[in-house]
């Protein structure tokens, strides 16, 4: 914190905010990001507004995933701030469904611990969304993976509209079809005034035109 | 609220769901204490003062072999990442995890209870205070086992770590439950059953922010 190089990183941040983004509802601001004992980034200053999209690519191990994780308050920043002034909703690596529980049920138990006040109908729409009607009430256990992603993207229509969602490889496993349905998901939030970003190595709604953060393998340059 | 209640529910779902586990737990209990009159033989004047201790570590032990669960696969399947975001405290979801697991491991134990206790002798006039002894220590064991399971979340073996972490912990109140479920004068509010609810009064206060704490950045996903 107290290096000149993180001092004149910090002043550059600061500037650019102050320029650059004074709406902004997202600002990441000079962040290091430490796993286990190894810094995996350092120095990442970024900010979304509303109706924005930012896909964060990067080779594998660059902290991707870490970095959403940060976002989503599930990994404590080693420096920097981030500052977020709307809901988010956060699909990982892992669905965040039951395997014991059918679809439907999963959607239902996640909408009423958010308190979303959710009519059944409003569920149903979320699971048509993505097409995954025909299996909502299979258990979650005897689905594919591509399947299952469709009830942890589908929990993404049932979210507030002025929503920031981080999507960790949001269509990892989904079929082409399905893909353009989460791309079709995903530009309509943004016409809302959503915002999205998503860590992913697919092109992922490109009629919205995404603005790119490409993260360095910063250990793998060092050596 | 609604949100606290949502994640019990959930919970009694998904364990409804596999309700072949929550018999795997009771049928444990009744082959433990079955196994003590076949060791010791059925003599009543032997298993008659042994019947209550027999049936405390019986019900520990079996207990706990239902730890492991508590917050495995809400970390494996993402579904704490989930909580983590929601309008629901860490600590909340914790009570609710609490209350959940006790629901279908510590009330169906009390349930069998009677009926098990007639393999060991028990005395009918024991039993109501056996009952609510065992009512408050299960719970207070559920707590601890709250405890252990969080601090364990993160580590491969954690059968054997939380065992090792709970047991020492749960002495007071198998020392306690013990003596309360034979009161001397008849009356089942003994000192030691006024002792054994102020433990479960003392974890109430510490395993819930304890377990929140632990969770709070437990994460299973371990990629970059």
């Amino acid at each position: 914190m107290s290096s000149a190089a993180a001092n004149t990183a910090r002043t550059n941040a600061e500037t650019n905010a102050k320029t650059k983004a004074s709406n902004a509802l997202l600002r990441l601001d000079n962040i290091a990001i430490m796993r286990g004992q190894r810094l995996i980034q350092q120095s990442l200053t970024h900010d979304m507004k509303a109706g924005g999209i930012t896909l964060v690519t990067g080779p594998n191990g660059s902290g991707k995933s870490s970095l959403l994780r940060a976002i989503a308050g599930r990994l404590a920043p080693a420096q920097g701030s981030i500052d977020c002034n709307v809901p988010i909703l956060y699909v990982g690596h892992q669905d965040g469904l039951s395997p014991a529980l059918n679809g439907r049920q999963n959607l239902q138990s996640w909408a009423k611990l958010n308190e979303y006040a959710s009519a059944d109908g409003e569920i149903e729409q979320a699971i048509d969304a993505l097409n995954a009607t025909n299996f909502a009430d299979l258990p979650v256990r005897v689905l594919s993976r591509g399947q299952r992603r469709r009830f942890a993207l589908a929990r993404l229509c049932l979210g507030p509209e002025q929503a920031l969602w981080l999507l960790d490889e949001p269509s990892a496993g989904l079929d082409i079809d399905t893909s353009q349905l989460l791309d079709r998901v995903i530009s309509r939030h943004l016409d809302k005034g959503g915002m999205v970003m998503a860590a992913t190595h697919l092109p992922l709604a490109p009629q919205t035109r995404p603005a790119i953060l490409a993260l360095n393998d910063i250990n793998g340059a060092a050596a | 609220m609604n949100a606290f209640i949502q994640q019990i529910q959930r919970d009694l779902a998904i364990a409804w769901a596999s309700r072949l586990d929550i018999g795997v737990i009771l049928l444990f209990f009744v082959i433990i204490v079955t196994m003590f009159p076949l060791a010791i033989g059925p003599q009543p004047e032997i298993l008659r003062p042994l019947a209550v201790p027999l049936l405390w570590i019986a019900a520990f032990l079996s207990i706990l072999a239902g730890f492991d669960r508590l917050f495995a696969a809400d970390l494996r399947d993402g579904w704490l990442d989930q909580v983590a975001l929601s309008k629901l405290p860490l600590f909340a979801y914790v009570i609710a995890k609490a209350v959940a697991h006790w629901l279908v491991s510590g009330l169906p134990l009390l349930l069998a209870v009677p009926i098990v206790g007639l393999l060991l002798q028990v005395e009918s006039a024991v039993l109501p205070s056996l009952v609510i002894a065992l009512l408050i220590g299960t719970a207070a064991l559920t707590l601890l086992g709250v405890i252990g399971a969080s601090l364990a979340s993160g580590a491969r073996q954690a059968g054997g770590l939380m065992a090792l972490l709970v047991l020492p912990l749960a002495l007071p109140v198998l020392i306690f439950g013990v003596l309360a479920s034979q009161p001397e004068a008849g009356s089942f509010m003994s000192p030691h059953l006024k002792l054994l609810a102020a433990v479960l009064m003392v974890l109430l206060a510490i395993a819930p922010p304890v377990a929140a704490a632990a969770l709070a950045e437990a994460d299973d996903d371990g990629g970059a």
